[in-house]
């Protein structure tokens, strides 16, 4: 090969290999979520169901008009905010489980702003407000029990999960409660709840808080020095120390905007989601959307994007489910199978060497049976 | 093969036939290099930084794939999928970088490599084996410390005795001498040799010419992925090599070649003239402890002017790291005082000592000087990522600026990779250390505190950043050099201290010492004794 030659090739092989490393993460992805695709039709032909029409029938429930699409989009919503809590952690190198808790302090501080009059727009912006510093404040404990006292924020996240599940219970049916009905809080006054985007379905403005948020973000950890130093952090924090970074900082900094995104999370349901727009003891409306969030962050590849595109995806699971249990007989749980064999997928590493250990493995069997008829081996090529 | 007399009763171990790597980006590591590895020699594997040494031992190793090639053996063509198939085969190396578990210690790190379950019982045989091979080899290590506590040297005496334990027929060591001192590698000689003599074949990539001069039968130069040599080690001169390794065009670099290996005190004639009064940096009394709570550095004092540079020799572990963590704000000491233009510096931040002028290389570039998973560009700012030039309003960062300041790095320093957007990973060994230099150097620092900064450089870059750590004296900074390297403590510093179990053994300058008695500080043997 002459130097030109090689140079030049060298040269095309390398836009090729960006392009394809930079697709990898999305390829994992999808592989993860056709296996666990194929994990549940496994399932529903074992049970006797026709998985080919149960599928039908949630894609078209998921995506298969404006009206479908837009109840998806309602039910990423919340998904976006509380997967970039998951990741946003995880990028500065912490394990926050605390979103579902974040998210219902954020949704009872939402709830708090029905109690002042305030014009439209101003009202909305404060009950942003109010769930965003509620989350924030929710998850700023145990960062700080971990950055104080090194207690683990695996444990205590999860366990403030459970306060604030209780605790939630509480504020709704005896501070907050609805003097009228006593099951659910005071609702929100039209002047703060986020205008319905399409008529007759849950999609509602908080999309676009989610979306800004999430591009905020993206920004942020790739654009600013602030982001630097968390993504730093979080690969390398013996380097980062070294570099003049301050580890406990960024951390503190990313469990605050976690907290955050959770907060406005509970926020876009509560303000947002229609009818009642408030509280109920037990929080149904949200239940279990902080822990969806991290499998939309592993799917999502922990990048701000991927994020939007995976909680789509999840949305689409969630919303289409319905249409599954009644066109195809196919029990709602089945989504819920299917989102775990998702995530079972995607937590083993580097799935994507599968594909070069296949290709490695064929090529030995069949040189230890060539081998085996005594003929010596030419190896070409790769 | 023309050099076929040269081995005795030698005989063909391995062949490797036209290997070509073409890594996944794109990059040419090697282009149909074919060498063959008989027993009864030592190789010495030369070459630049980046032109594929580490890559053609790694595939010889197991560790990578060749895009194209292949390699045979005696009975027919092998191909390994892994280090452990390697290993069983009878081919065992020691990498540039360790892969060692941390947290375990060196027995247990070897133990682990021989079997995945591993028992107490076996742990029990391990260490006995280890014992006896210490013994033998020369090479002595703490079994029973975690190895992350250990110092690099230390780290790499682990990974030699793995390999070592396994009874290899050959022995691949990537740059093992950079993290000894001189009287190691004398041991270490030794035993390639007994190694030799018993019939093994060992492949010593090294930069160090002399070394592969001095211990090696054969030996084959790399250039940009070309086999561009193949010479026995008695007909070849140094001049030949340099010219091999770099090609025809360079002549400048031929005389680096002597300075750094031969002509030692050259660099002396320029001494010390623009040396300040007034030192910039002050340590008294420095009592610092290390990861498992012993005394590592035991009340040291010391100062250092503008335009001067102090140098600290002596073997790793003997304080170095703990000494220059706490300068640099990585460590805090127990006791002392240690100051910059009468600042404070124990204690502080990191962040807060680079605002009084500090850079500092690391030793150790992979844990410390690199976030390995980011871009060059990204690792390039690591530390100044917050100047000005390259950060505007609301601290966004200034991509464009950053990516002009890596590619005026890379030219100047002369680092090879495919760009600013390379994972730092993917760049060769040496690569990686003109990165950290030329970050930090870059700073323009008044106070530059340097570990082992060569380590990994082929001599023209070694040649390079030293000649700029001369130049920066000249402009009346001051300069800390840290160095297992003697010859580079002793043809540069213009004081040094040699340090043995955490205390300065003497202070002199280096015009003072003969090699033979700084061996001897460095190992702890006072005057009285030596005069004795
Ligand atoms: N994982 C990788 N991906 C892409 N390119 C790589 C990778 N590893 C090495 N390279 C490139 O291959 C070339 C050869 O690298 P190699 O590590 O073999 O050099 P070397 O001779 O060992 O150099 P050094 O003396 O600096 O250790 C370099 O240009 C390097 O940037
Ligand atoms: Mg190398």
């Amino acid at each position: 090969m002459s130097p030109q030659e090689a140079q030049r090739k060298s040269r095309l092989l390398r836009g090729i290999h960006r392009t394809v490393t930079g697709l990898h993460p999305a390829l994992e992805s999808l592989m993860a979520a056709v296996v666990g695709l194929l994990v549940g039709a496994i399932l529903m032909k074992i049970w006797g169901f026709k998985p080919w029409e149960a599928y039908r029938a949630l894609i078209q429930g998921a995506y298969g008009g404006g009206y479908e699409l837009s109840n998806t989009l309602a039910w990423a919503t919340p998904l976006i905010l509380t997967a970039l809590t998951f990741s946003m952690c995880l990028r500065a190198g912490m394990f926050n489980i605390g979103a579902e808790g974040q998210m219902y302090m954020g949704a009872l501080a939402a709830v708090c702003i029905a109690y002042f009059v305030l014009p439209p727009g101003i009202h909305h912006l404060v009950g942003l407000l109010f769930a965003a510093t509620a989350g924030a404040l929710w998850s700023l404990v145990p960062a700080a029990l971990k950055l104080l006292r090194g207690v683990s924020e695996v444990i205590s996240t999860i366990m403030f999960n459970w306060i604030a599940r209780w605790l939630g219970l509480y504020l709704t049916l005896n501070i907050l409660v609805d003097p009228i009905r006593s099951e659910k809080s005071v609702s929100i006054p039209t002047s703060a709840r986020l205008p319905v985007l399409v008529e007759g379905t849950s999609l509602s403005y908080g999309i676009f808080v989610s979306v800004a948020f999430a591009l905020v973000i993206y920004f942020l950890l790739w654009h600013t020095a602030t982001g630097y130093e968390l993504r730093a952090a979080g690969l390398n924090p013996t380097a980062a120390r070294y570099g003049g970074i301050r580890n406990k900082r960024t951390m503190f900094l990313s469990f605050i905007l976690g907290g955050m995104a959770a907060g406005l999370a509970g926020a876009t349901i509560m303000m947002g989601m229609p009818p009642t727009y408030a509280a109920f003891g037990g929080f149904p409306q949200m239940l279990n959307m902080g822990f969806n969030g991290m499998a939309v962050a592993m799917v999502g590849r922990n990048h701000p994007i991927g994020i939007i595109i995976a909680a789509i995806f999840f949305g689409g699971l969630s919303s289409g489910g319905g249409w599954m249990q009644i066109l195809a007989g196919v029990p709602l749980e089945m989504v819920n199978v299917v989102m775990g064999a998702i995530v079972l997928t995607m937590s083993i590493p580097e799935l994507i060497r599968v594909f070069p250990a296949i290709k490695n493995g064929t090529y030995k069997l069949i040189r230890s049976l060539r081998d085996g008829k005594g003929k010596a081996v030419e190896e070409g090529s790769t | 093969m023309s050099d076929e007399h040269a081995a005795r009763n030698s005989e063909m171990f391995l062949r490797a036939e036209k290997i070509t790597k073409v890594y996944s980006d794109g990059t040419v590591a090697l282009k149909e290099a074919s060498v063959e590895i008989r027993s009864h020699e030592i190789i010495g594997l030369l070459g630049e930084n980046g032109a594929g040494k580490t890559t053609f031992t790694k595939i010889l190793s197991g560790l990578l794939p060749p895009t194209s090639g292949r390699v045979i053996s005696p009975a027919g063509p092998v191909r390994f999928s892994s280090p452990r198939e390697a290993l069983d085969f009878g081919i065992g190396m020691v990498h540039q970088h360790f892969a060692l578990v941390g947290t375990f210690t060196a027995a247990e790190n070897v133990a682990l490599s021989y079997a995945r379950p591993f028992s107490r019982i076996q742990l029990a045989k391990t260490i006995e084996q280890l014992e006896a091979l210490m013994e033998e080899s020369g090479l002595g290590v703490p079994l029973d410390v975690p190895v992350e506590k250990l110092a690099v040297g230390e780290q790499q005496r682990v990974e030699i005795l793995k390999v070592l334990s396994r009874n290899v027929d050959l022995l691949i060591l990537d740059e093992p001498t950079s993290v000894l001192t001189p009287l190691e590698v004398d041991e270490l000689f030794n035993l390639l040799r007994r190694l030799r003599d018993a019939g093994k074949s060992i492949i010593l990539i090294t930069h160090k010419l002399k070394e592969v001069q001095d211990v090696t039968n054969r030996i084959i130069v790399l250039r940009q992925g070309e086999l561009v040599g193949d010479v026995q080690t008695a007909s070849a001169t140094t001049e030949q090599l340099a010219q091999m390794m770099v090609g025809q065009a360079i002549e400048a670099e031929a005389g680096a070649v002597e300075l750094s290996d031969e002509e030692l005190p050259a660099s002396r004639t320029l001494k010390a003239v623009n040396r300040t009064v007034d030192s910039i940096l002050q340590v008294e009394n420095l009592t610092i402890r290390g990861n498992t709570g012993e005394i590592a550095v035991d009340d040291i004092s010391f100062e250092i002017h503008g335009g001067e540079i102090f140098g600290i020799a002596g073997v790793e572990g003997n304080g170095q790291t703990e000494l220059v963590e706490s300068l640099t704000g990585l460590r805090v000491p127990d006791s002392g005082t240690a100051t910059i233009n009468g600042t404070n510096i124990l204690g502080v931040d990191p962040r807060q000592i680079y605002r009084l002028g500090v850079a500092h290389i690391p030793e150790d570039r992979w844990e410390l000087g690199l976030v390995l998973p980011f871009t060059l560009a990204e690792n390039a700012i690591l530390g100044v990522h917050r100047w000005e030039q390259f950060r505007g309003a609301l601290s966004v960062l200034k991509w464009g600026r950053i990516n002009q300041h890596v590619k005026q790095l890379m030219e100047r320093f002369e680092i090879r990779a495919a760009g600013p957007g390379a994972p730092a990973k993917s760049l060769s060994g040496g690569n990686q250390q003109k990165l950290i230099v030329g970050r930090e150097l870059a700073k323009n620092p008044d106070i530059i505190v340097a570990s082992q900064p060569t380590r990994g450089l082929d001599i023209g870059s070694a040649y390079y950043i030293r000649q700029t750590l001369l130049d920066m004296r000249e402009k009346g900074r001051a300069i800390l050099l840290v160095s297992a390297d003697l010859d580079e403590v002793l043809a540069h510093a213009d004081r040094v201290a040699i340090m043995f179990e955490g205390r300065f053994m003497e202070v002199c300058s280096p015009a003072d010492l003969t090699r033979e008695r700084v061996g001897m500080l460095m190992g702890g043997v006072t005057e009285a004794k030596e005069t004795a």
